[in-house]
């Protein structure tokens, strides 16, 4: 079964006074149709660059992407931007970290929901209003009528956020890339928000790429998820699988950084020693042996390639957890 | 600082060094007096013997009057602006900083003395602060230097105060300041040692701007006037050959060249130096 | 849920910081104020770690703004070791001040950008003049070394040219400088990566043991909090919940807040998934906070008892207090 979305040796670069930054090398990935894929990585594992660089927003003169994305059975990589242009909002789709921004402070949320419906889907005036009414009710906005009428500013963060999913689901999308959706929220909300993105995947057979840097919010919400470190995949696998198995020294360091609810207190937090390595001048090796407690001198010299276990999940250690390659 | 400017940046910064300069070095080049007529060349055009940029009708050379009107002009914009900055950057910084009433009470004030146009209270400041009580006796040559740059400086001191007073709103919201209050320092060290240097830079790249903007309105005046009558600066200048425009039009198009192409300088080194401290607040 | 009641107060030689019906009030224009923070109080012991925990609104920064009077509470008292802070001059509280020192969120804002780290660091050194030029850097050195950075590497540099978790860093260090018994870290991690979450606390707990320091830790992060306090207080709309140890709390929550607050937190473990979510609604405006128990707007088991009267803090348990008219359990 082909996938929506299909990431084949996508590779980012930028331009910097000190050379060349790669910020994503030769990712792979897949997002099935009706699927949620999680990425999960730190600040400088390329994440973020990989899904607008998959969405084609990177559109900066010293930006440069290489490898194919495969979006529906379209071509993205080779396609001219008003046929990329096409496909945002109705094939794919995002939502962002810091709503505040997102939203335009000077402009009524029924202006802001009605933009993308009466331009993408050519829809009047007062029937883009009506929609997005019941699109702010499908996001479970108390009142709709009445929010359509209130400016950005007089919405708390989770409102914010509702608004803002009801913008990127106007059109009906496949794919929704959501951006660190919950982050800058607070638990309780976060909660409820991801709930919302649960059932609305389910109503409308979206798929979802959630790019988060919390292993606790992939763990309830997503299908399949891919780690990241440094511009790599360094893991991928159903979620299940993953926690289950883990193989990467990296993500089971990550797990055991993250203090937990249930952990007894007044125990010290495990710590990953350490910084990322330079983007600029990568070392030869992997990106991580400064960092592993089980590092060999292999894992200096030689860059590990992503290799597969029977059952799909694949890693990229010399040594991985669980066992030889 | 200039390391990284465009060409036409550095030409702007090296033509304001250059007019700076000539101001400075005026008397002692080998020109002639510039409040001597020449009888025997009266209107002359560019390159004529002895008088490189002509002369105007009256035999006044042109390039002598320009380096010393130069010296006027630039004076009175780089003393109101600078006293004309301190003071509102003074004012604008103590009332952001304490907030509260005071703070609406010197926001109010700007205000109002920004929505009057800068020439209009020019002109009306010189009015009253030039005229002496028997209408038939001149005002002294000094005395309106003096005038002059008081009404500059007071029209000056809102348009820095405001810049001042916004930038120390931002700042101190930061929580560094808050930081220092923890650690105990007194309000006016917290000002003297971040928030002033702070706010400095943007106070600089808008005064560059202003002098260009005092030059102008120094030659609108003078135009009208009410600016410098006697001994010259380069609206005076300007306004003196206005009758002539027909027969000598260069003697105008000099005088006016040399202001346009100060205030274009001042104009591009103000925006650079503006656009690389937005760099670097970007950067934080 | 009220934040009346003084019954979790334990008194004695031995409070460092005693904080007494606290109310932080705002005007928010229009003669309508903001009730920040109503009638809060705690005591916090030598040594101790009080981690004041709560989602955005419900008063925690403001109350250990308050604290350090930076702005002075509306009204109640702040008594830090015999001395009510709300009482003093300018000049008696500025050194005061030295005493009790704080830690901020924004690692990067809390460092004025145009000062080397030398600058930085040495400043509390100098605004109260310890030592000569020569004793001060010296100082600055023990201090960055302290926190794990190397002097040499970092004194002539600028705040911006360090990442988030070393500006914090730099941020205890120069806290520690005045030799502070008392820290008061408003989320000193929530901006930091999940991986320099776990070394800065873990400092943060060194600098403790090391220095013996008394600290008050806020944040909204419940599994942050379980891992480095000893005494846990949760707060909603500026009022107080539930007091109690972190085991007792997170084992047997007494108060539907805290419960939900406690299920809501996503767990790194896909076998566990939650059937329902724990909270709905937003929490009500602080300009009109709801009569009687200000959670009763939506708790599960709220009564017409909660609309009328406000619950104050009483024992349910060992060292567990509880401001609820139908506490859980």
């Amino acid at each position: 079964m082909t996938a929506l979305l299909a990431l084949r040796d996508v590779s980012v670069a930028f331009d910097t006074p000190r050379g060349s930054l790669q910020a994503v090398r030769s990712v792979d990935l897949d997002v099935p149709a009706g699927e949620s894929v999680g990425v999960v990585g730190e600040s400088g594992s390329g994440k973020t660059v990989l899904c607008r660089g998959a969405m084609g927003l990177l559109t900066t003169s010293n930006a440069h992407r290489t490898g194919s994305v495969v979006f529906d059975g379209h071509d993205l990589s080779v396609a001219p931007r008003d046929v990329v242009r096409e496909q945002f909002g109705t094939g794919m789709s995002m939502i962002f970290q810091d709503p505040m921004t997102a939203l335009n402070p000077v402009r009524r949320i029924g202006a802001q929901v009605s933009e993308a419906l009466r331009v993408r889907l050519g829809m009047g005036k007062a029937d883009a209003m009506a929609r997005s009414a019941e699109l702010l009710r499908l996001v479970r906005i108390p009142d709709p009528t009445e929010m359509l009428r209130k400016f950005p500013y007089q919405l708390s963060g989770g409102m914010r956020q509702r608004v803002m999913i009801a913008m990127a689901i106007a059109c009906r999308p496949k794919l929704l890339f959501a951006d660190e959706p919950t982050t800058a929220l607070d638990v309780t909300v976060q909660a409820q928000i991801l709930e919302l993105l649960r059932d609305l995947r389910r109503e409308l057979g979206m798929s979802m790429v959630l790019i988060t840097h919390d292993l606790g919010v992939v763990a309830g919400n997503t299908d399949r998820v891919a780690v990241m470190y440094a511009g790599e995949v360094v893991e991928q696998a159903p979620t299940r699988a993953l926690f289950a198995r883990m193989r990467m020294p990296y993500t089971e360091a990550l797990l055991n950084s993250i203090p937990k609810v249930d952990q007894p207190s007044g125990q010290k937090l495990q710590v990953i020693e350490g910084r990322l390595p330079d983007p600029v001048n990568r070392p030869s090796g992997c990106g991580f042996a400064d960092r592993c407690p089980y590092v060999q001198p292999k894992c200096r010299a030689e860059h590990p390639p992503l290799a597969a276990d029977p059952d799909g999940h694949l890693y990229r250690c010399w040594y991985p957890l669980g066992g030889a390659r | 600082m200039l390391a990284r400017a465009d060409t036409f940046t550095r030409v702007a910064a090296g033509w304001l060094a250059f007019i700076a300069a000539l101001a400075i070095v005026g008397p002692v080049l080998p020109l002639p007096d510039f409040a001597e007529a020449d009888f025997e060349a009266m209107g002359v055009g560019v390159f004529s013997p002895g008088h490189l940029l002509g002369t105007d009708s009256n035999g006044y050379d042109l390039l002598a009057n320009v380096i010393a009107g130069s010296r006027l002009s630039l004076l009175i914009a780089v003393v109101s602006v600078g006293i004309g900055g301190a003071l509102g950057a003074a004012i604008g910084i103590a009332s952001a900083y304490r907030r509260g009433r005071a703070d609406y009470v010197v926001n109010t004030a700007f205000n109002i003395v920004l929505a009057i146009p800068n020439l209009v209270l020019g002109l009306a400041l010189v009015a009253v602060l030039a005229t002496t009580a028997d209408p038939s006796i001149p005002v002294a040559p000094a005395r309106r230097v003096v005038v002059l740059i008081v009404s500059l400086t007071i029209v000056i001191v809102p348009i820095l105060g405001r810049i001042a007073r916004g930038a120390t709103l931002s700042w101190t919201s930061r929580e560094f300041v808050v930081a220092a209050k923890t650690m105990g320092m007194k309000d006016l060290d917290i000002i003297r040692r971040h928030i002033v240097p702070n706010v400095l830079p943007a106070i600089y790249a808008v005064g560059v701007l202003a002098v260009g903007v005092v030059i102008v309105a120094e030659g609108a005046l003078s135009l009208l006037g009410v600016g410098i009558t006697e001994g010259t600066s380069w609206g005076a200048m300007i306004s003196r050959v206005r009758g002539e425009i027909e027969y000598t039009p260069h003697a105008m198009i000099v005088p006016v060249v040399a202001l346009a192409l100060t205030v274009i300088a001042c104009n591009q080194v103000g925006d650079y130096l503006r656009s690389r401290l937005d760099l670097r607040e970007s950067r934080l | 849920m009220a934040g009346g009641g003084t019954a979790h107060m334990r008194g004695g030689a031995d409070a460092v910081l005693e904080a007494r019906n606290v109310v932080v009030e705002f005007k928010a224009g229009g003669g309508r104020k903001v009730h920040a923070v109503s009638n809060v109080s705690f005591d916090v012991l030598r040594g101790e770690t009080l981690a004041i925990v709560g989602e955005s609104g419900c008063g925690k920064t403001t109350l250990g703004k308050a604290v350090l009077q930076v702005p002075p509470p509306t009204s109640g008292e702040v008594v830090f070791e015999g001395r009510d802070l709300t009482r003093l001059g300018t000049d008696e509280l500025r050194e005061a001040r030295t005493a009790i020192q704080m830690i901020f969120q924004d690692p990067i804002s809390s460092l004025d950008p145009r000062m080397t780290v030398k600058q930085l660091v040495e400043e509390p050194l100098w605004i109260w003049q310890r030592g000569d030029e020569a004793a001060r850097a010296a100082r600055v050195n023990a201090l960055l070394e302290n926190v794990g950075l190397d002097p040499a590497l970092v004194l002539d540099r600028r705040s911006y040219e360090f990442s988030g978790g070393q500006c914090q860093r730099i941020s205890i260090a120069r806290s520690l400088a005045l030799e502070p018994r008392m820290l008061i870290c408003d989320e000193p991690v929530s901006a930091l990566d999940v991986s320099i979450q776990a070394q800065i606390l873990n400092l943060l707990q060194d600098m403790k043991d090391r220095f013996g320091l008394t600290m008050i830790f806020i944040s909204h992060d419940l599994a942050v909090v379980k891992a480095v306090s000893n005494r846990i207080m949760v707060m909603y709309l500026g009022k107080v919940c539930e007091v109690g140890t972190p085991d007792a709390i997170y084992a047997r929550p007494a108060h539907h807040y805290t419960s939900a607050l406690i299920n809501s937190v996503p767990v790194p473990d896909p076998t566990r998934a939650r059937a329902t979510i724990p909270l709905q609604g937003e929490p009500p405006s602080p300009l009109a906070p709801p009569s009687g128990c200000r959670f009763r707007t939506r708790c599960p088991a709220a009564t017409e008892l909660c609309t009328q009267q406000e619950p104050q803090l009483r024992e349910v348990g060992p060292g567990q207090f509880v401001a609820c008219h139908h506490p859980r359990g």
